[in-house]
């Protein structure tokens, strides 16, 4: 039995919010704004958690500054056919749209502007946009600053805390827990509203380079919200894309989009622009489309591939090194160790390791949320990438607030919190902390390597009927061995619970593509038994829903009529 | 191997520490200096080096990636 005494002190808050990257900063900021209690729990520190804490280097946007292709719109068309079947244009013009003028002139008030020197906007067009919608800025302080901006607005900062579950009382969530990853002190949070936002799941594939944090995005980002939020009975959506990025060879690095966006080629060994062959824009197509293009021309036997920028004109060059560490700090100095110059080397590339971060720019996968940015347990908020609906810099900054602002005012019409449900809560510690006791216990990598392997192997960017049932049988053949993973400190305990997470994450995601009979989003869907893209029975979204133990699936249709303002 | 710190300039303030999103570095208290503990764990994000008051931090990158 369970009781509060127990389980360390609890901590009374209006609005929690879970992970303090782009999108839960954000979020901190509107909930603080609206006046009510904040607190942030984050594995790491708030100035640099997450997927973008080194630094940025575009954000998506229009400006309506009279151009055709530049107003809502024009974007949200543009969307509707990129990733149409997945983007729900009424939520994403509610997270995105209507929070994106606002969200521009917040960045700059906070000191880390969308703008150049001389106040411009240096704009460039990739990634399968109809128009030069990324601004090129410097955001290598953008963490810092909006951190700075959560403390004076008077947040309570958990640093080093990770959460591992949520807290929930009649089918309502009512805050979370989580232990520091230092001391092992529990955390109890008692909210009134909960917002998630912990990002995208980065360590479920093996690597290309055999370093298993050697990934494109962050690789503490382990679907936590995802996996908490599905054992709360909320929907995930978007979960069966596996995203693959071109990366230069041997880092697994951001960056490509500055690259491309600048104009510098993708070739291939017979020194062809191959992407031309797969979309109209060449190398500067929507990323799935990059990753088909890269992963067939390997195959077919005309790799090794390049990035090219010898063409490129010195103004355009000297931009292209001033801003090539604004995305990727240390991209300039693995290109230096390399010993490669851009103005005189091509750059090889790889294909990456998979990841679960949306479908194509601009979308996530995880929490399905609706326009008030509510997932679909009372009490339960969600932005940036761990949603279904934003994902990348821009939408994470701008859902994130959305989410913020709804818990807030959701958190207003709540008069008295529902009681903490203590039996819940110990048997929730007893199973984090489960670890700690197992001696001597196997390493979390033994266990992690093989899921790994598994989901490349099985749910990587080529599936079948077959392959993915039998990923699915190996992950529930891998379930019982959880409990042999020890951990000597609470560092590896947080490993070992994350583990535990990408088990459950790469089950929905098999169980998600096995349901999906057509193929979508080039290498990010690819049924070798279903080639083609069959919006008659498919144009919309794969719920995940927890039913008991089981994983249920459905398909939520989706139409394409433009949202109003 | 990245980070690697200079324990010439390193006066073991810990902020490196605090931004690792990673939690790859550590303190060691006695030398007052800052380590990678988990360097297998590094995800090169240079968060470590931007945020250094003293320019204590270099990134070297492990020849298993540079060599591929």
């Amino acid at each position: 039995m369970g009781s509060a005494e127990q389980m360390g002190s609890v901590i009374e808050t209006d609005v929690l919010i879970v992970g303090g990257g782009l999108a839960g900063l954000n979020a901190a900021i509107a909930a603080a704004e609206h006046g009510v209690s904040v607190v942030i729990m984050d594995k790491g520190g708030i100035a640099r958690s997450g997927a973008m804490g080194g630094g940025i280097d575009h954000f998506t946007a229009y400006l309506e500054t009279g151009e055709e292709w530049d107003t809502r719109e024009a974007y949200l068309q543009n969307l509707g056919k990129v990733a149409r079947g997945a983007v729900d244009l009424k939520v994403h013009n509610a997270i995105y749209c209507r929070e994106l003028k606002g969200s521009i002139e917040r960045l700059a008030r906070i000191g880390n502007p969308l703008t150049q020197p001389d106040g411009t906007f240096y704009r460039t067009r990739s990634m399968g946009r109809d128009g030069p919608l990324s601004i090129n800025f410097n955001g290598k302080k953008l963490k810092p600053r909006l951190a700075d901006e959560v403390r004076r607005l008077g947040v309570r900062a958990l640093e080093k805390v990770m959460t591992t579950s949520l807290l929930t009382r009649d089918g309502q969530v009512i805050g979370a827990m989580g232990f520091s990853i230092r001391t092992g002190d529990l955390h109890v949070v008692h909210a009134k509203a909960t917002v998630l936002s912990t990002g995208r799941v980065d360590r479920l594939f093996e690597t290309p380079t055999g370093i298993p944090f050697n990934t494109w995005q962050c690789p503490s980002d382990t679907g936590g919200a995802q996996a908490m939020a599905f054992r709360a009975g909320a929907a995930l959506a978007n979960m069966e894309y596996v995203l693959v990025s071109v990366v230069p060879k041997g880092f697994s690095a951001a960056g490509l989009n500055g690259l491309t966006g600048m104009g510098a080629r993708l070739v291939n060994a017979l020194g062809e622009e191959y992407m031309i062959r797969y979309h109209p824009h060449g190398s500067r197509a929507p990323r799935f489309k990059l990753a088909e293009g890269a992963l067939t021309e390997i195959r077919e036997g005309r790799g090794p591939i390049y990035v090219d920028c010898r063409h490129l004109s010195p103004a355009e060059l000297e931009h292209l090194n001033m801003t090539l560490g604004y995305d990727k700090d240390t991209l300039p100095d693995f290109v230096r160790q390399k010993g490669i110059d851009l103005a005189k080397d091509p750059l090889e590339l790889q294909v990456s390791e998979g990841a679960i971060g949306g479908p194509t720019g601009g979308l996530g996968s995880g929490i399905m949320i609706d326009e008030r940015s509510a997932a679909t347990v009372p009490g339960l908020f969600a932005g940036g990438d761990c949603t279904d609906q934003a994902g990348t810099c821009a939408p994470s900054v701008t859902s994130g607030y959305a989410a913020g602002k709804q818990a807030a005012k959701y958190a207003s019409t709540v008069s008295s919190k529902k009681e903490i449900d203590w039996e819940q809560a110990a048997a929730e510690r007893a199973r984090v902390l489960a670890p700690m006791e197992t001696k001597p216990g196997v390493h979390y990598r033994e266990i992690e390597d093989v899921v790994q392997k598994i989901m490349w192997q099985g749910v990587g960017p080529a599936r079948n009927e077959l392959g993915l049932r039998k990923a699915i049988e190996k992950l529930d053949s891998v379930e019982p061995h959880l409990g042999d993973i020890g951990a000597r400190d609470y560092h590896e305990l947080m490993r070992a619970n994350e583990t535990r997470d990408l088990v459950l994450i790469g089950k929905i995601m098999a169980s998600c593509a096995l349901y999906r009979k057509e193929s979508r989003f080039g290498a990010a869907h690819f049924r070798v038994d279903y080639p083609k893209t069959d919006d008659e029975n498919w144009l919309g979204l794969v719920a995940a829903r927890r039913n008991g133990e089981q994983i249920e699936t459905s398909l939520k249709r989706l139409s394409y009529e433009m949202p109003e303002p | 191997m990245p980070p690697v710190f200079d324990a010439g300039k390193c006066d073991g303030c810990g902020i490196c520490d605090l931004h690792c999103p990673i939690d790859v570095i550590a303190i060691d208290e006695e030398r007052r200096l800052a380590f990678a503990r988990y360097s297998e764990e590094c995800w090169h994000c240079g968060s470590c080096r931007q945020d250094c008051p003293t320019g204590a931090v270099d990134i070297v990158f492990p020849k298993k990636m540079l060599l591929v």
